[in-house]
């Protein structure tokens, strides 16, 4: 077969693209071929974090890499056979461990296995360890899949130190259900503290009582352990779809600001009123092209336009399918 | 299908492809006041040391970190928090024992004894030096032992975060790319103060020299008699003194000036005024008063090149002022007093000039107290490439520009200095060399051409052709010369100088493989030499012949 070739100027560039492809490439065997990796940015290249990503990737699938380097801007990748393994990697701070997670989850649920990851797992720049306990894990649950995962410890950046472990068992892939309406459930709150005065998440969950309304038996402060110091405000929606938003503190942002980033991030995805959200749509869409279904979800992001681009490169045009409905979007396969 | 731009990227990838398993290393102090913090809000600041492992475009495999004893503490937690942001990386903490972070010659000899010391595997690392952080001398000194190419490294330095970002950022400065103006400017000032201490830093190879330095800075720290260099024209003897000057300068044992007089000038009558001075009217002429350069020199040092040069009468009185430390100047009738250090250099066999009567005995025997020979270039070809160093450092600084020499030219002269050249006339013909090459090198920037030129150059002056070929006719008889190439006798030729230079077999083969023979698990040098002379029907005692 013929290797994929991608460019990665393609759409919003980045390291999405590089993810995905890394994650299809392994399992649909095919060789990978990417080129132009994040040309335009300020660092064109391979940054540290997407090394990291292609180390794990092939590490699943024991493949054959070139290009694997600092700032390199073309790489192949070409796949063995996915194996059931047990797996550690170590993942410095400024790189989030859960875009390490990502990029090998979608290989995990076909062959199953464990995988440790050190490193940030509470980080601005992508969905907190949470997120994926309480809302991907599910929802790929509902699909069939075995998944389970523990978080041992946090790692806030910049610090990082955060220890967590996926564990899943093979499992073939159904369609997704149950994701095209949205019935909202109870709403719950919590401040995420470690090393910091347990007053900063006191000060944030009434903002989140008297802004949200919750009331005060499903709010509450969570202490955990890390290594360095951290806060973030999480508000959790148990609708159709689960749903949570996550607001980072953050050394000199006064804790109300932070609790109300999180509110405004409740009312945007209220407003939009489709059950899946935006972080949660760009995170499905591997998923969802494998195993079919169809879910609503808002308008695409740039980033889950280019993601799905990159998914049709290597399962094929029809692949997904993305239609407007109104102030939503349906997304099918 | 793959596209042309795919495969123009793996060509590329290919070609780059060599330096994959490179290393990344980096060398730095730790930042006593930058990288400190025990507590929680530690992680809230910017640390320079920390900032590196935080780079997402710098991937660094192994950190060597330079503290004091004092700070033992706080490096170990710098250790440690960095591998917890950059699990990739190893840390190793160098204790030091540097007493003052803020005294130029501590901190330069700690680093230049770090760089000499150190194992650089240029071939599998590359290395990064961090001037971030440690005190404004260490920054200095780094910047200088990495100029100089004690560090074989680029720069690195790190910044704080913008405002609105989270992580700092970093930058690398190649000194070899010219481009390194502004910091070379923040740095000019400084080396201006510290050029006494550079010269000193020129990391001379030689044995022999290295040796003799050493015993004459003990001397002249201990002793404050007289001291006579000897050597060559052009050895370095009025650079030594001016250096002595430096040292004790530092160490305080001088607070007067330095004066330096070539004795060759001051022949005739002016030359007892111009060393001991006259009172006004002493002579015809003598419309003022002249203070002298031995009354110039009271509480400095004196160096009198070429002392065999003065005549008799100024060689009583010199030993007069030696001794007493009091003289008459010309024409007057009172003594004035004057303390200086003495340091005297020739190139003549003064006790020949004593035997023809043309030097006292009595002086030489109170300035050779202490006498040191210098050697010349020639025998000191371990020491060109750091003179080469400091002669683009001295010729850049008169120029008042920054002269630089691309790798290429570098790599080139340094194999004709030390290979081919015979330097007839020492340090004078090498920094003729540097100058002709400043001037005519376009931008300050020395090139190929310009050195191919001045190699061509330097081969005329010198018709080293001839000379090639007239020792080996000797040798091999005008027949055999005929049918040997140009290439091969060049080859002959220097592996017949080496031989002769040699006390033994095993000695020249030592020399002429030295650049492999770090790189070989066994060596049997002079195996390979002989095979080679006997190639040329040739053996080690027919070469020595």
């Amino acid at each position: 077969m013929d290797p994929i070739d991608i460019d990665g100027r393609a759409g919003e560039g980045g390291g999405q693209i590089l993810r995905t492809s890394l994650a299809l490439s392994a399992l649909t065997g095919r060789t990978l071929e990417m080129h132009h990796i994040r040309a335009g940015r300020g660092k064109p290249g391979l940054l540290r974090q997407h090394l990291t990503a292609v180390r794990a990737a092939a590490a699943l699938c024991d493949a054959e890499v070139e290009g694997a380097e600092l700032r390199s801007g073309a790489l192949r990748f070409v796949p063995g056979t996915p194996k059931q393994g047990t797996h550690h990697f170590d993942i410095g701070s400024a790189g989030s461990a859960m875009l390490v997670a990502q990029t090998v989850l979608p290989i995990l649920l076909r062959v199953g296995g464990q995988v440790r990851v050190e490193g940030g797992t509470h980080n601005q720049s992508a969905p907190p360890f949470d997120f994926v306990e309480k809302v991907f894990v599910p929802m790929l649950a509902r699909m069939g899949a075995d998944v389970s995962v523990r978080l041992d410890r946090a790692g806030f950046y910049p610090a990082g130190g955060g220890d967590f472990t996926i564990r899943v068992a093979p499992s073939e892939l159904r369609p997704l259900e149950g994701a095209m309406s949205l019935t909202e459930g109870e709403v719950s709150g919590r401040a995420i503290f470690t090393r910091v005065p347990a007053s900063v998440a006191a000060r944030e969950l009434a903002v989140l009582a008297s802004e949200l309304g919750i009331p005060s038996e499903r709010l509450r402060p969570h202490e955990v352990r890390s290594r360095g110091p951290g806060n973030a405000v999480q508000v959790f929606l148990d609708g159709s779809v689960p749903e949570l938003v996550t607001a980072f503190g953050k050394r000199g942002r006064p804790a109300e600001e932070v609790a109300r980033d999180a509110v405004a991030q409740v009312r945007a995805y209220q407003a939009i009123g489709a059950p899946v959200g935006e972080y949660l749509a760009d995170q499905l869409l591997i998923p969802l092209a494998l195993g079919g279904g169809r879910f609503r979800t808002g308008p695409l992001s740039s980033h889950a336009e280019t993601n799905v681009e990159t998914i049709r490169a290597f399962l094929g045009p029809d692949a997904l399918t993305v239609e407007p409905d109104g102030g939503t979007v349906i997304v099918s396969a | 299908m793959i596209s042309a731009h795919t495969l123009r990227y793996f060509a590329l990838l290919i070609s780059c492809s060599i330096n994959l398993d490179m290393k990344t290393v980096v060398l730095g102090f730790l930042g006593s006041t930058l990288d400190r913090g025990f507590g929680d809000r530690r992680w809230d600041r910017w640390r320079p040391t920390i900032g590196i492992g935080q780079q997402e475009d710098l991937l660094v495999d192994r950190v060597e970190l330079l503290h004091v004893p004092a700070h033992q503490k706080l490096a170990r937690l710098i250790a440690d928090d960095f591998v917890q942001v950059s699990p990739e990386s190893e840390v190793r903490l160098h204790r030091t024992t540097l007493r003052d972070p803020w005294d130029f010659e501590e901190v330069f000899g700690l680093l230049h004894g770090f760089a000499t010391s150190y194992p650089f595997d240029l071939e599998n690392e590359r290395y990064l030096v961090h001037i971030t952080t440690g005190s404004h001398v260490a920054q200095i000194c780094f910047f200088l032992l990495t100029e100089s190419r004690h560090f074989p490294a680029q720069l690195l330095q790190t910044s704080p975060p913008k405002k609105g970002e989270d992580l700092g950022s970093h930058a690398i400065i190649d000194l070899d790319l010219s481009r390194y103006d502004a910091l070379a400017r923040r740095f000019a000032e400084e080396r201006e103060a510290s050029l006494s201490f550079l010269k000193a830093g020129i990391a001379t190879r030689s044995e022999r020299f290295n040796a003799l330095i050493e015993s004459l800075e003990r001397v002249v720290l201990r002793s404050t008699e007289p001291v006579l260099l000897l050597g060559p024209t052009g050895a370095g003897k009025s650079r030594l003194a001016r250096r002595i000057d430096a040292l004790l300068r530092s160490r305080r044992q001088l607070a007067g000036p330095l004066v330096e007089v070539n004795c060759a000038t001051l022949r005739g009558d002016g030359a007892m005024s111009a060393l001991f001075g006259h009172t006004k009217g002493a002579f015809t002429g003598a419309a003022a008063a002249r203070e002298g350069l031995l009354r110039a020199a009271d509480g400095g040092l004196l160096f009198l090149d070429e002392v065999g040069e003065l005549g008799l009468d100024e060689q009583a009185m010199l030993l007069r002022a030696i001794e007493d430390k009091r003289f008459l100047p010309v024409g007057s009738d009172r003594e004035v007093e004057s303390q200086f250090r003495l340091i005297c250099g020739t190139n003549r066999d003064l006790r020949a000039a004593v035997r023809d009567g043309r030097f006292r005995e009595d002086l030489l025997a109170r300035i050779d107290l202490w006498a040191f020979e210098l050697p010349g270039l020639a025998e000191r070809r371990e020491d060109i490439e750091p003179n080469l160093d400091f002669e683009l450092e001295q010729v850049g600084a008169e120029r008042g520009e920054a002269l630089t020499m691309n790798r290429e030219a570098r790599a080139r002269f340094l194999e004709f200095a030390t290979v081919e050249a015979t330097w007839p006339a020492s340090f004078r013909d090498f920094h003729a060399a540097i100058v002709r090459m400043a001037t005519l090198a376009p931008g300050g920037r020395i090139d190929r051409p310009t050195v191919d030129a001045e190699i061509d150059r330097l081969r005329a002056t010198w018709s080293r052709a001839t000379e090639v070929d007239a020792s080996l006719k000797d040798l091999l008889g005008p027949e055999r010369l005929a049918e040997l190439d140009r290439f091969d006798r060049a080859q002959l030729a220097d592996v017949v100088r080496v031989c002769r230079e040699s006390k033994s077999l095993s000695a020249a083969g030592r020399t002429l493989f030295a650049a492999s023979r770090k790189r070989r698990k066994s060596t049997n040098d002079a195996d390979r030499l002989r095979k080679y002379l006997l190639r040329h029907d040739l053996d080690w005692e027919s070469v020595r012949g």
